[in-house]
């Protein structure tokens, strides 16, 4: 009888089909999973193993940064041949900083971060059931899943990964000659295929965000009344839908021309004395497909931490959010200018300096919403009663860094300044602090704050707040220093051949040793985070009529928290609750918080 | 009624809808998506026809012209197919179907005469920049009429296996899932039959 009633009501309703009860084995429950909270899960894990690489190799690099004469015997054990006599080979040191750059803008701070929250957050916080398509969800972690292997495959092959920037430039990755460059072989190929791999799960994904936020939200819940998270991974998705596919067409542009002899890239190349049949391309082609993606990419690494950070500053410092609206536009502006501003990474390139005047002037103006959104988190803060616990510390270490971070970009964004600048540490600097550390201030806000709701139990404070002060200080020795090596290239392998650069060696090594110690701190987060998925403290809930135990351990007010501790398919158990308000009353009305679903009460001043 | 989880349908509940099926509307989104792929493509093209000094002109061979007629009337044959399915007239939309798909393979093939004009023309892949575009990009849609013949086969399978049991029918053709199934396989064609004829129209302008 029942069964026959909800397929009439399917049928009635004209959407898929009736779902039938199943039993979930452990494949579709842990591995093919269609549940947007396991998918999460999966991206979170997968981007914290990305992370721990990522970050290790940027430690073998700083050891050859910070001590140019030194060898490290163990290194040859683990690295064989790239590290001879336990020096990292030239090649190698390519390849790391390569490899480091791809697998931290891509691996870690789009696929990890976007795909966890987003996964996480968008059905939860907007009271859906799932994501649009659950199948396509599940496929999208598939193919960033098979994105991450053949990337880590590439570390295994006779001529090692790519080692030609993680902006791929031609003409040197344009073909396939290992005798300029080992990481142009095989391993350049394996990176492309990885990135097209990954671009796939990052469209896939993204569909169903955007879908799910603007047409699944339960009753009541208008776009107005959505917290800045959810706004923050919509225009996230937005941003990635429209700028991947130029990397996409970037990308296969460059395998044409690597694998098919074409020349859309490369112009009268000489080798050795012989000049090569490519005729006509431009290596300038690629910057401008590439960084078409390339910038809209760092606001997809950047806007999703900003949405985590003014939630979390919300609900721990138990006070409204300070220019909701502001934000709201803000993130919008952001969207529209960062389509606007790609050739400022291309100054050098011989680019109409009228032309880079136009593209300065777009950059300097991001400084307003970016402005706009420090002003509303600190003025979130101001007066709040705030609660120091470690993801509050976190967000707030996210704003100290995006201003240091941001800052310099103004100096950056400058056409006069940047052909100065370019291709020096100060770049380094720059973009680490304000797009690298400030992500992943973010990303931990989220992790801290949302732990409880993805696995029922808390971290350990003790361990986060120590990794906190760890990482904040740390993350300021490497980075900030850097801003003072005055001329110093990137990417050099070693400086020693430059009389003028002599005197940074003790700041190198002093980076190197700060760098070692953060990554040995980001080891803490990884114990406590497993450790704490097994043994963490246990969140206390209340037991509701319907069998199902409830806690709202961080009082906050959106919706992920009216649903009960246990993760079921299908987050409610009965009904989703309606949206009577937005997301941020705190302590208003007299009241310590009021959940989204609580109707407004007669004589209630309505926010939001 | 007491309603268990899995017995509800987790999309199907009211809500607050664009008034459009979700999956539908990430068709949309993809279809966003892939314009901006294509628009990559084509933009690169004119920037590199702008370099004079590169850029060697010639007449697009006239099998296009056959091809954009093959792909337009694909889109009708698809468009007739869902009117049937729609009216249950299932007699002709097995048939339709059929003949969009053949249409779909002849396009391939015509596409796949196209390069082999050019190549009697003098004009490789490897050769002058100009003939590597038309490669390049009759190539990348190509790869996007492929899938879209893998989708339409399954579909065709299923509605041949279940032409005789009017209960296979119910199952594997005529329910909601399946027709929306079907409205976003249309959706898609139509798209990529939009974006040739837009490529067409771009190749024409542009070799002459």
């Amino acid at each position: 009888m029942q069964t026959a009633q909800s397929i009439e009501n399917a049928h009635a309703q004209g959407h898929s089909g009736v779902e039938h009860p199943h039993e979930e084995t452990f494949l579709t429950k842990y591995i093919f999973s269609q549940d947007h909270k396991m998918i999460s899960k999966q991206f979170l894990i997968t981007g914290m193993l990305w992370a721990i690489i990522g970050g290790f190799l940027s430690i073998l690099f700083r050891l050859q940064l910070g001590w140019p004469n030194e060898t490290f015997p163990f290194l040859e054990s683990i690295l064989g041949k790239w590290a001879e006599g336990g020096k990292i080979s030239q090649e190698f040191y390519n390849a790391l900083i390569t490899m480091h750059g791809t697998i931290l803008v891509f691996f870690v701070l789009t696929g990890g971060l976007s795909g966890t929250f987003a996964n996480f957050l968008i059905p939860y916080q907007i009271g859906a059931r799932d994501m649009a398509s659950p199948f396509v969800n599940m496929l999208s972690y598939w193919f960033f899943f098979s994105a991450s292997m053949v990337l880590l495959f590439s570390f295994f092959i006779q001529t090692g990964p790519a080692s030609g920037g993680w902006t791929a430039y031609p003409p040197l990755n344009g073909m396939r000659n290992t005798a300029i460059n080992l990481g142009s072989g095989l391993g350049f190929d394996l990176w492309i295929l990885a990135m097209a791999l990954f671009i796939i799960s990052v469209l896939l994904g993204g569909l169903n965000y955007v879908a799910t936020v603007l047409n699944l939200r339960t009753k009541g819940m208008n776009m107005m009344k959505m917290p800045l998270t959810i706004w923050a991974l919509m225009f996230t998705a937005i941003i990635g839908l429209l700028s991947f596919p130029a990397l996409l067409a970037g990308v296969v542009l460059l395998e044409f021309d690597r694998l098919l002899d074409t020349s859309f890239y490369l112009n009268n190349i000489v080798i050795n004395g012989h000049l090569l049949g490519y005729k006509g391309g431009s290596p300038i082609l690629f910057q401008h497909l590439f960084w078409f993606l390339g910038h809209p990419e760092v606001y997809i690494i950047i806007i999703p931490a900003m949405g985590i950070v003014s939630e979390v500053l919300s609900v721990h410092s138990r006070k409204p959010i300070f220019g909701y609206k502001a934000m709201v536009f803000s993130i919008m502006t952001i969207l529209i200018l960062s389509f606007l501003v790609w050739a400022h990474h291309m100054f050098v390139t011989g680019l109409n300096p009228n032309l880079g005047a136009v593209f300065a002037l777009f950059t300097l103006l991001i400084a307003i919403p970016s402005a706009i959104k420090v002003f509303n988190w600190i003025g979130t803060l101001w007066r709040g009663k705030i609660r120091l616990t470690s993801a509050a510390l976190f967000a707030i270490g996210f704003v100290s860094m995006f201003i240091s971070g941001g800052l310099t970009g103004i100096i950056l964004g400058n056409s006069t300044l940047d052909i100065q600048l370019h291709d020096t540490m100060f770049v380094v600097a720059h973009f680490h602090i304000v797009m690298g550390v400030a992500a992943f201030f973010g990303m931990f806000a989220g992790v801290y704050h949302w732990f409880p709701r993805m696995y029922g139990r808390f971290m350990n404070e003790t361990l986060g707040q120590i990794h906190f002060y760890i990482t904040l200080i740390g993350a300021y020795c490497i980075f900030f220093p850097m801003h003072f090596m005055t001329g110093l290239p990137r990417r050099y392998y070693s400086y020693a051949n430059f009389d003028t650069f002599n005197n940074f060696d003790h700041l190198a090594s002093f980076i190197s040793i700060s760098a070692i110690v953060v990554f040995i701190g980001q080891l803490i987060f990884v114990v406590n985070f497993f450790y704490s998925i097994f043994k963490g403290r246990k969140l206390e809930g209340v037991k509701h009529e319907d069998g199902y135990e409830y806690a709202n351990p961080w009082e906050a007010n959106s919706l992920e928290w009216t649903a009960p501790i246990d993760r079921l398919h299908g987050n409610w158990p009965g009904e989703i609750p309606t949206v009577h308000r937005w997301g941020y009353d705190y302590n208003v009305n007299g009241r310590e918080f009021t959940p989204q679903n609580e109707p407004i009460r007669p004589g209630e001043v309505v926010n939001g | 009624m007491n309603v268990t989880l899995s017995d509800k349908n987790i999309l199907s509940e009211k809500k607050e809808f664009t008034g459009v099926h979700p999956q539908k509307f990430a068709l949309w989104l993809a279809m966003a998506s892939m314009t901006m792929f294509f628009a990559s493509l084509t933009s690169a093209l004119l920037v590199k026809k702008g370099d004079f000094t590169v850029w060697e002109n010639f007449r697009l061979p006239s099998v296009f012209l056959y091809s954009t007629i093959t792909v337009i009337s694909m889109s009708i044959v698809l468009q007739y197919a869902l009117y049937c399915y729609r009216h249950a007239k299932f007699s002709m939309f097995r048939p339709s179907m059929l003949v969009a798909f053949l249409l779909g393979c002849s396009f391939l093939a015509l596409q796949f005469t196209g390069w082999q004009q050019l190549k009697a023309m003098g004009m490789t892949l490897t050769g002058n920049l100009s003939a590597s575009f038309v490669y390049l990009i009759t190539a990348m849609h190509g790869v996007h009429i492929i899938a879209g013949l893998i989708l339409t086969l399954l579909f065709i399978f299923f509605a041949i296996r279940s032409r005789k049991d009017p209960i296979y029918e119910l199952r594997d053709i005529i329910n909601p899932k399946r027709q929306l199934n079907l409205e976003m396989l249309v959706s898609y064609w139509h798209f990529v039959d939009i974006v040739w004829v837009y490529l067409y129209i771009f190749f024409r302008l542009n070799y002459q």
